[in-house]
């Protein structure tokens, strides 16, 4: 029940106070095009929570054996970046074989949504964070369903975000990055702040 | 006909920072000084330059999918002796203070997107003065970036004291960044708008001038008539909502931009009027932009050639 109770905490951590994007802006450009467009918005964030999830339970078996080891923080981009490329190229090659239709509408856009800095910050980050391997689980599943929750709150907005009532020099791409900005600050209460502080 | 590449791009009209936002979680989240922004310059740098120039290397037989793999796991193989490199250049507090920051620069933009929808589509000498005004592009704002930051936040450079009124604490945070680069990227759009307007280029908005550039490019690449491109920029301007739209997808700068303008030509559209005066541009019709097109054709395989 501990176990258990630790990965639905490491999740809550990884949605709001170490929300990837609001927290940490990574993957920032691939969450500009994700909230483009609803099915895009879907996609996108089931594949980093798929892979984000999957790789984690991956890097805390190495975690475990090699964080003692002095050259581990070397080697740990290089490592993870195998891992998620496993995972990558092994869940294409799955699907590819069970699910030709699906494979050539992902096959476009997947390897944005595998390669980002959302996905590789995550996995530093879980590091960081340790804990058991439903902890390292629930850590990943956490980064996805935060890059959602962010995805739709830019979804939301990028109509207005993209009117020709903004400022031509602000609209789109810096429009919607203070807008970011702005949800980023209502997200940074969730670190914990007193009004004793303010 | 050769491709007309503007090796200027990589400064102004593409920046990775402020036009494109092609890399920013480390301009955003980290760059908060000068030392932090120059340690995330010189990783970016040498990893960027190192990877992309060897995997160029990589036969374009092989399959995109499996392609863009090798690129990053060349990206993580040259940040071991970078990051070693880095620690005896820069301070031990320095390379923490970045954390994450650095070990993501394997995943850039610049290596992933940007050699598959420009770098390796150039001859090779001037892929690599591309490659570099691209790295000094990025350079200069992240640089910029840390020294603004640091000023406001603590009213210090480098750590040297400066006179300052008033310090804004609030730029060392993640939200201080986002608000921090999106001011910047609006401003900085905005003087490279006024400066260009000014140059005798207003006639041209940004999106024909995407549109042109990127239908010149694929006029070349496809040794097809002068007046496609024509054709390829008419049949964009038809496809994009306003200009922002088209715009933004140059941050995604994904095979996608590339297949969707190579879809444009394999479509053979008829079209008719002449450039600069984009049909539909700032309409407010219903989007089918370039790089969102679900409808890519099966025609082009991975590596982006028409079948």
């Amino acid at each position: 029940m501990e176990t258990f109770l630790n990965m639905i905490s490491a999740a809550l951590i990884a949605i709001f106070a170490q929300n990837s994007i609001f927290e940490r802006a990574l993957g920032v450009n691939v969450l500009l095009y994700a909230s483009r467009k609803k099915e895009h918005m879907f996609g996108f964030a089931a594949a980093i929570t798929y892979t984000t999830t999957v790789a984690s339970a991956i890097i805390w078996i190495f975690d475990s054996l090699l964080a003692q080891n002095e050259s581990y923080r070397i080697i740990m981009p290089l490592l993870y970046i195998l891992v998620t490329a496993v995972v990558y190229i092994g869940t294409l090659v799955l699907i590819w074989a069970l699910f030709p239709k699906v494979f050539r509408s992902l096959k476009k856009y997947v390897h944005l949504s595998v390669f980002n800095c959302s996905v590789i910050g995550a996995l530093f980050l879980n590091s960081q964070q340790g804990g058991d391997i439903l902890a390292y689980i629930g850590y990943g599943l956490g980064t996805g369903i935060g890059f959602l929750m962010a995805a739709y709150l830019l979804y939301t907005a990028a109509g207005r975000l993209n009117s020709p009532l903004v400022p031509a020099a602000f609209r789109g791409y810096p429009g919607m990055l203070v807008y970011v900005g702005i949800l980023s600050l209502a997200f940074y209460a969730f670190t914990g702040y007193t009004t004793s502080a303010l | 006909m050769e491709n007309r590449i503007n090796l200027g791009d990589g400064l102004f009209k593409q920046n990775m920072v402020f036009m494109s936002g092609l890399l920013t979680a480390p301009v955003i989240a980290c760059t908060t000084t000068l030392q932090k922004s120059l340690a995330v310059c010189f990783v970016f740098s040498l990893v960027s330059l190192l990877t992309i120039l060897v995997c160029r290397s990589i036969p374009r037989t092989i399959v995109y999918t499996v392609r863009v793999t090798l690129y990053t796991v060349a990206a993580a193989v040259f940040y071991i002796p970078v990051i070693l490199l880095t620690e005896a250049v820069f301070d031990q507090s320095i390379i923490s203070a970045a954390g994450i920051y650095l070990p993501i620069l394997i995943t850039n933009s610049l290596i992933l997107s940007k050699t598959e929808t420009r770098f390796y589509l150039e001859p090779a000498g001037l892929m690599t003065a591309d490659v570099i005004i691209f790295i000094i592009g990025f350079d200069i704002s992240c640089t910029a970036t840390g020294v603004l930051r640091e000023l406001m936040a603590s009213g210090t450079i480098g750590g040297a004291e400066i006179s300052v009124p008033f310090t804004i604490p609030a730029m060392e945070t993640t939200f201080g960044g986002f608000l921090f680069v999106g001011i910047g990227a609006g401003l900085f759009r905005a003087v490279y708008n006024y400066r260009k307007a000014h140059a005798g280029e207003a006639e041209k908005d940004s999106l024909a001038e995407y549109a042109e550039d990127m239908g010149e490019f694929l006029v070349g690449r496809h040794n097809k008539p002068e007046k496609e491109k024509i054709r390829i920029y008419k049949a964009t301007a038809k496809k994009a909502r306003n200009v922002n739209e088209l715009l933004d997808m140059e941050f995604l700068s994904n095979r996608d931009v590339l297949e969707a303008f190579e879809a444009i030509i394999a479509e053979g559209q008829e079209m008719t009027g002449k450039p600069g005066e984009p049909e539909n541009a700032g309409s407010g019709e219903e989007p089918e932009t370039p790089a969102a097109a679900d409808d890519s054709p099966e025609e082009i395989d991975d590596d982006g050639n028409i079948s």
